[in-house]
């Protein structure tokens, strides 16, 4: 099977410091990974490189067995229109729920009635249906983090990369989140990779857990 | 105390009766200031947008020069623009002094550096997430620099406020490229200072009444769209 994303010795620096460091990694599509590691060890960097929001400072980039340009514009474009990235502390645009939804769907011209139609269907997915005409910027944390799993759940993306998705929700939404993150892989077959401190979700959710320290890849524990 | 309070009372009768003269130096100083705040929005919220979002080399420098502009007096613009526009100036031929025109231009320099100005601190609160998250979510570099601006929409709202409330209450470019023309060019804040030459005080009180109460709801509706933006 063709790797979903291939990883060449590509690291990362910020400030003359070296936060990622990957020999080789390879992910396979329709998979759950869970990445773990310390604060500082390069996991939400990791993240927004195979988001394709920032590009590497040295290696090579494989999605779908394509090389990445990261210099090309266009490429990188039609690379984030199949790979959405689901923030720690994700902002919801100040407008109403359905509009939030709708935002991603606009820009891939898709019809008002089909956008209304998967609005409705992404927020029962999420259980935030009750305030679909009501103002984003109300909702409590869990539900802002909710919501942005909705607005990346409506576009219908090949991966779905979250970070920390849990790490500031109460115990209820926790729990809304993680079987939303399980459903979607069972029955849509969306690839998803995930980063936590909790082993435990770790292994509940995921295939198999992906370990940084330190900006370097330490380990990879089939679950 | 009675000259005090007949020359109120007299300037409450002009109000209440909407005297012509009254009326049309409210007109004048409205249409003359809206417009050139309507031009300096034109181009300071771009200019502004610019600015704040790109990586343009040497940004810290046009910002430094753009907060010195806003220091700029009101005589030193009225001076420049008469030398332009008088008829010994270089765009002399155009006819533009002691004209509305004139005064649309000069209050335009004054406002286009704050509107500017406060364009750039407003897109510069806006959470860089915004930018991202648009990004992740598949917009281009335009839809995302629209979001962005939606974003700052209450802080550049405040802006066009702030600016209205500067021009309208300005007197001296008014006074040396508008000339202070009956009927023409003559403003709230100029009339105001011709009666009180005259040692006429009632219709400059009336004008003081009705500048201070469109500066009151000036900075009412700036602090609704202030709070606003906080809310959020």
């Amino acid at each position: 099977m063709r790797a979903l994303y291939e990883l060449q010795g590509i690291s990362r620096r910020y400030h003359g410091r070296t936060v990622l460091d990957i020999a080789r990694l390879q992910l396979k599509p329709g998979r759950i990974y869970a990445l773990t590691g310390p604060n500082g060890a390069g996991k939400s960097t990791l993240l927004r490189l195979l988001a394709f929001l920032e590009a590497p400072a040295a290696g090579s980039l494989f999605f779908r067995g394509q090389e990445v340009n990261f210099a090309s514009r266009r490429s990188l474009l039609a690379l984030r229109r199949r790979v959405v990235l689901v923030d720690q502390h994700p902002v919801a645009f100040s407008t109403t729920v359905a509009k939030n939804i709708e935002f991603g769907l606009k820009i891939r011209k898709i019809p008002k009635d089909e956008r209304t139609r998967l609005v409705s269907t992404v927020l029962k997915t999420v259980g935030l249906n009750q305030y679909c005409h009501g103002p984003a910027t109300d909702l409590s944390g869990g539900e802002t983090q909710r919501l942005a799993l909705a607005r990346a759940l409506a576009i219908q993306p090949e991966v779905l990369l979250c970070d920390e998705p849990t790490a500031n929700v109460d115990v209820a939404n926790q729990g809304i989140i993680l079987s939303v993150l399980a459903q979607l892989n069972r029955d849509l077959g969306i690839s998803i990779l995930f980063t936590t401190h909790d082993a435990k979700q770790a292994e509940a959710l995921a295939h198999q857990r992906l370990h940084l320290e330190q900006g370097v890849l330490s380990g990879e524990f089939p679950l | 105390m009675s000259f005090f309070s007949q020359s109120f009372a007299a300037a409450f009768e002009l109000i209440w009766r909407l005297d012509a003269e009254l009326l049309n130096i409210v007109l004048v100083s409205l249409s003359v200031s809206g417009l050139a705040t309507t031009a300096a929005s034109l181009v300071g919220i771009p200019a502004g947008f610019f600015l704040a979002y790109s990586n343009l080399p040497g940004r810290r420098i046009y910002i430094t020069l753009l907060n010195t502009l806003l220091a700029l007096p009101t005589v030193v613009i009225g001076l420049f623009v008469y030398m332009f526009i008088s008829r010994r100036g270089l765009f002399g031929s155009l006819g533009l002094l002691y004209t509305q025109k004139a005064i649309i231009i000069g209050q335009f320099i004054l406002i286009v550096p704050l509107v500017t100005a406060l364009t750039i601190a407003a897109i510069s609160r806006v959470d860089e997430r915004y930018r991202s998250t648009a990004k992740t979510l598949g917009a281009n570099a335009w839809q995302t620099a629209l979001v962005v601006l939606r974003e700052a929409r209450f802080g550049i709202a405040a802006a066009v406020i702030s600016a209205f409330g500067r021009v309208i209450s300005e007197i001296g470019i008014s006074m040396m490229l508008g000339g202070n023309i009956k009927g023409y060019t003559r403003t709230m804040t100029t009339a105001m200072a011709l009666e009180y030459d005259k040692g006429s005080f009632t219709l400059a009180i009336a004008l003081g009444l009705v500048l201070m109460s469109l500066s009151l709801l000036v900075n009412i509706v700036f602090q609704i769209v202030q709070g606003r933006s906080r809310a959020r």
